[in-house]
């Protein structure tokens, strides 16, 4: 054998056994996986034993890796949905006892739980198994030029193509689309989970609302893709996620115009996969990275919101909170005065539904 | 091995018969026509089951339950709760049905009671007519899906018209590249290949993009025609976002799998061949449509089983450049894998993939014979 093989085997088994006191956090990627390291990780007592990995959402390879008995994943970073079905299905570990015991209250010590049910959240499966992360939202946004005179301001402005001609950007699944449509339609924004649970025909009534859209739609599957769109003015505005939407501000110095009103607030959080190597340690980082003030922490470096409610006054006392002193607060989706025009996704609504409403979302795309 | 553990989880429906035993044993004694719902027996054994059953275990069942009809998942959860709170209390109610109902009313909707009928078997193929877009009725008679659900047929027609596209369009345009590669001198086709291999080491995604760039409203093409006066401003042709798009990509993307087979293959026909037919008396059109064009069949029919087998399967391409047209029966596949769950309609769909290739490679079998494959 090579001797610079024997050195390349030894290097590898070395990393191999350091990483495997690692947590590893299955993430999403790019620069929300990059916020979560500088505010969970780099504020961690020990940040090097956090290891971030990047996946594709969904609960399949964690289905695999738990029914193979080969895990290797300690934490998820999941959506709602995917908690409560990991957690129904045991592939997310139960921690209720932990997370009551080991969370860190509020500063008015309400429980953690209290404090996401202060952000008008409602309790569904995935709290037994997961702690919150963040509000990314389903938003729409336009570049001011595009419209020299009047601009939109409304969700019922965005499906009036007389009134504002141009085509939109949509994206090619239904979870958000929705529930703006119902809002254009003359629903209030905080009454659109209740009615698409309880009153028949509401489905119908958004598939109406989006057909008289239809011919002026540009869809899009990929969060880097609705920038593009406005940017080479291929769409006059877009529904885009709301965080590309602050970062191309912030960052990139566009001038982009969100509407708040009829946004759709969607939940991620922080799952414990069941049979996690590190365990123990992994619950630990969880309730570090679930305190108030690691979520405000993570909105310096991503326009996401705190899921719980107490994060925002520490924004706010803050600002300038984001780097090279600007302020944040104009870009965060869950301000007390923007959740009153915002739809609260109802994930387990979308858990009961998603698949059916899907297919015929695609159906409807179709044709 | 992987491919026999698919198949027969396509067909697989004994992990939810594990998990309510008892209940379906007395669902199956339920006359339909005779009662509207099932009887106190099944009611009261559902309660059992969800009162002692193995939380994980019930949880698991819910995915299952909710690919026959949406909300089982939270009907079952609520009335668990409903079910524990009532043992713990040591309260047990006379009669089931009621409690149950008063849990939750949809007990009282026999259509989920018609549903449960779809999982009382240990083997299913409800997954294989859920691929197709059917499913079945009350009485387990095989009807097509609700009009708006069905996706399924129009997506495997679209893959398939795509991948029979792309193939051909591959070889409109491999075909003379091939050509112009086997009979260049050495030190052209070298450099002509790099030309074609470059972008065939060129990561996917970037490809794409490119294409995006290419090909949208207001990129390079349209830009140059606006410019040249041949389209106006308002005239500017969607060749994105929409089937034009996923068909000129991917033929892009799959061209490299086409040429190198044909160019192996034209490489070793010997010039002299067609020197000869025309030597003969045979115009350059006949001598190379009698002469060179059969020669070349080999590699043709490699090429374009490469191609349809890639293209038949492709989803990331089709949905970045593709829009709404983008979703071909790979990213179903994908979705249902990763959001839903439903790997027993994953297993079809694939299964169903596997059986259409199988098709053509039996028909290309008959037509022009498998041993004629050459990749040189």
């Amino acid at each position: 054998m090579s001797k610079l093989l024997k050195v390349f085997l030894i290097a590898s088994f070395a990393v191999a056994s350091f990483s495997a006191k690692a947590v590893t956090v299955a993430s999403w990627g790019g620069a929300y996986t990059e916020s979560q390291q500088k505010a969970y990780a780099d504020t961690y007592t020990d940040p090097g034993s956090i290891q971030f990995e990047n996946y594709n959402g969904g609960l399949g390879e964690v289905r695999a890796q738990v029914e193979s008995g080969s895990v290797t994943w300690d934490l998820v970073d999941a959506l709602p949905g995917d908690a409560i079905t990991g957690c129904d299905e045991g592939l997310f570990e139960d921690i209720t006892t932990e997370i009551a015991d080991l969370s860190t209250p509020g500063p008015d010590g309400e429980t953690m739980l209290e404090d996401m049910e202060n952000n008008g959240l409602e309790y569904h499966s995935g709290w037994d198994c997961c702690v919150p992360q963040i509000f990314w939202t389903y938003v729409v946004f336009y570049d001011p030029d595009a419209f020299p005179g009047d601009k939109p301001s409304s969700m019922a402005d965005f499906f009036d193509v007389e009134k504002f001609p141009g085509k939109r950007g949509i994206h090619t699944w239904a979870t958000g689309i929705v529930e703006k449509a119902m809002v254009a339609d003359g629903v209030k924004p905080s009454a659109v989970p209740t009615v698409l649970r309880d009153q028949t025909g509401a489905l119908d009534r958004a598939f109406a609302k989006l057909d008289t859209i239809k011919d002026h739609i540009v869809f899009w599957s990929s969060g880097a893709k609705p920038l593009e769109l406005v940017k080479s003015g291929e769409v006059v505005m877009s529904i885009a996620y709301n965080g590309r939407v602050g970062a191309a501000n912030l960052a990139e110095g566009e001038n982009f115009e969100y509407i708040w009103e009829g946004q759709v607030l969607d939940q991620e959080y922080l799952c414990l996969v069941a049979g996690a190597p590190n365990r123990d340690a992994a619950v630990d980082f969880m309730m570090h990275a679930s305190t108030p003030e690691a979520q405000a922490e993570q909105a310096k470096y991503i326009t996401y919101g705190p899921m719980r409610a107490s994060g925002i006054p520490i924004i706010q006392a803050n600002e300038p909170w984001g780097p090279g002193g600007v302020d944040i607060m104009p870009h965060m989706p869950n301000t007390p005065e923007r959740l009153k025009v915002s739809i609260v996704s109802d994930p387990q609504w979308w858990s009961d539904n998603g698949a059916e409403i899907n297919e015929r979302y695609s159906a409807w795309m179709g044709n | 091995m992987p491919i026999g553990d698919m198949l027969l989880r396509s067909v697989d429906d004994t992990q939810i018969n594990t998990v309510f035993p008892n209940t379906f044993e007395e669902y199956k004694k339920w006359d339909k026509e005779q009662d509207q719902l099932p009887p106190e027996e099944v009611y009261k054994a559902l309660f059992q089951e969800l009162a002692y059953g193995n939380k994980i275990q019930v949880g698991r069942a819910l995915t299952r339950m909710n690919y026959s009809k949406s909300g089982w998942k939270s009907l079952i959860k609520n009335t668990s709760r409903a079910i524990k709170k009532a043992v713990k209390k040591d309260e047990f109610p006379d009669s089931y049905k009621d409690f149950l109902i008063a849990a939750n009313e949809k007990w009282a909707d026999p259509t989920f009671w018609y549903a449960m009928g779809q999982m009382v078997n240990n083997q299913t193929p409800i997954y294989y007519y859920n691929a197709i877009d059917m499913t079945y009725d009350q009485d387990q008679n095989v009807i097509r899906q609700k009009e708006n659900r069905r996706v399924y047929v129009q997506t495997w027609i679209k893959t398939l018209k795509v991948s029979v596209y792309v193939t051909f369009f591959c070889l409109i345009l491999g075909f003379p590249v091939a050509h112009l590669l086997a009979n260049l001198p050495l030190r052209y086709s070298n450099l002509l290949m790099i030309f074609v291999l470059l972008p065939f080491w060129t990561s996917l995604l970037v490809r794409t993009t490119a294409w995006i760039v290419m090909l949208q409203q207001q990129g390079v093409i349209n830009g140059i025609l606006v410019w040249l006066g041949i389209l106006s401003d308002d005239g500017r042709l969607s060749m994105v976002y929409n089937e034009t798009g996923t068909l000129i990509a991917m033929t892009q993307i799959l061209l490299p799998f086409m040429i190198l087979p044909l160019y192996s293959v034209m490489r070793v026909i010997p010039k002299s061949h067609m020197r000869a037919a025309q030597n003969l008396g045979a115009k350059p059109a006949t001598a190379f449509w009698k002469v060179y064009l059969p020669q070349t069949i080999p590699g043709m029919s490699a090429g374009g089983l490469l191609v349809f087998v890639l293209a038949i399967g492709y989803f990331i391409t089709p949905e970045l450049v593709g829009g709404k047209d983008g979703k071909l029966i790979g990213s179903w596949i994908a979705y249902h894998l990763k959001t839903t769950l439903n790997w027993g309609l994953c297993a079809a769909l694939g299964a169903i993939l596997l059986a259409v290739m199988l098709i053509f490679y039996w028909l290309y079998n008959k037509i022009v014979g498998i041993d004629n494959i050459k990749l040189g």
